[in-house]
């Protein structure tokens, strides 16, 4: 799961606030989280804010790092390169299953995975997935 | 007393254009009925009164033809005028060709670096030249740094292909899924749906949009779920691949 998806889920669970007004009581320069929940690239490269926002929503600073490197260029770049390998990949879901097969299709909002044994494709949404093999582990 | 339709909208400071857009009636139909060429029909005077702000019989239902303008007044042709004697010019001296300037400073320094770079000395290059760098022309100095220009282009090796690993999106934002949903709802086949916070749904998808998905559930009751509540969904089978 991206940081940005982290942090909207945060936002979700802590009262749904508005950016704005959470971004005004953290100190944080105006549209500095916006831009963090929504880029598709890796964002959240000052440790200082990262620690503020984890400060504010009462989670380790740690958790918000690992967020960080799993940001959803890089859920694309290895969604694709699945695609190509045709091999079995693993994705780590929010529900705390986990869900092996082969990758058959994705796009921006969720991916197709055919289960090893041949059973029926299941579409899974981008935003449940927690972790994967990032591509220096593979 | 009535007057033409033309003498009130002028009295109302009110444009063709602007009469025809308040009261509906074409441009073209307007001119018809201000030049008296047809005459207004009921329903069309009664817009045009309403338009207005008179009263339907203040409108005369066949203007009177306005006066044909006065034709215009032919000017009287220019009498030819006498044709200038032309000026003799004094035939052009030809130039004698440029010289061409001595070579920069800046276009030496240069060729002695790209020189040095096959291990040329400025002895060799002036031997190769075939006169002293300090006599070279700006065309000259220009025509041997091109030529050794394209010939380290030519020894330098092809440059690799950069491997961006940037992810290929062949498809809309949401085409794959939206294309699956598609399938599905025209299939008709029941689809099991967890969500995030562990339940689960089953029915058949009955709508969706990139932000929800409406099905319906065996009992016949449509629920719409949010998709960013949803975990994953697949057709009701025995592989799950997974594993809790």
């Amino acid at each position: 799961m991206s940081l940005g998806d982290e942090l909207r889920y945060l936002r979700a669970f802590h009262g749904g606030g508005n950016l704005m007004e959470i971004e005004d009581e953290i100190g944080l320069d105006p549209g500095a989280l916006r831009h963090m929940e929504q880029r598709y690239r890796r964002v959240g490269e000052d440790d200082e804010v990262l620690a503020k926002i984890a400060a504010y929503y009462d989670v380790p600073f740690e958790k918000l790092q690992f967020h960080r490197e799993r940001y959803r260029k890089a859920l694309s770049a290895a969604l694709q390169q699945a695609l190509e390998s045709g091999a079995i990949a693993r994705f780590e879901l929010r529900t705390g299953e986990t869900l092996t097969g082969r990758v058959r299709w994705w796009d921006l909002g969720a991916f197709g995975l055919e289960p090893e044994d041949g059973g029926p494709l299941t579409v899974v949404q981008r935003h449940a997935v927690l972790d994967w093999p990032l591509a220096d582990e593979q | 007393m009535s007057d033409d339709l033309r003498t009130l909208r002028k009295q109302k400071r009110l444009s063709v254009n602007q009469l025809a857009s308040k009261s509906g009636i074409s441009i073209a139909r307007l001119i018809q009925y201000e030049k008296g060429e047809q005459e207004i029909p009921h329903a069309d005077l009664r817009r045009l009164a309403r338009a207005l702000y008179v009263d339907e019989w203040d409108i005369n239902a066949r203007s009177t033809p306005p006066p044909a303008p006065p034709a215009r007044e032919e000017r009287p042709a220019r009498p030819p005028q006498p044709s200038r004697p032309k000026k003799e010019r004094p035939p052009k001296e030809k130039k004698p060709p440029p010289k061409s300037s001595p070579a920069r400073e800046s276009q030496i320094a240069h060729l002695l670096t790209l020189a040095a770079r096959f291990d040329i000395d400025r002895a060799a290059l002036e031997t190769e030249i075939g006169k002293s760098l300090d006599e070279l022309t700006q065309k000259e100095a220009r025509h041997w740094n091109g030529r050794f220009m394209r010939r380290i282009a030519e020894e330098q090796p092809p440059k690799r292909a950069i491997d961006r690993r940037r992810a290929y999106l062949p498809e809309g934002v949401d085409g794959f899924e939206l294309a699956y949903l598609q399938e599905q709802q025209e299939a008709g086949v029941p689809l099991h749906f967890t969500l995030f916070d562990g339940q689960t749904f089953e029915g058949a998808v009955v709508g969706f949009s990139p932000y929800q998905i409406t099905i319906r559930e065996p009992g016949g009751d449509e629920t719409t779920l949010n998709k960013l509540a949803i975990a994953y969904y697949r057709r009701p089978g025995d592989g799950t691949g997974g594993e809790a």
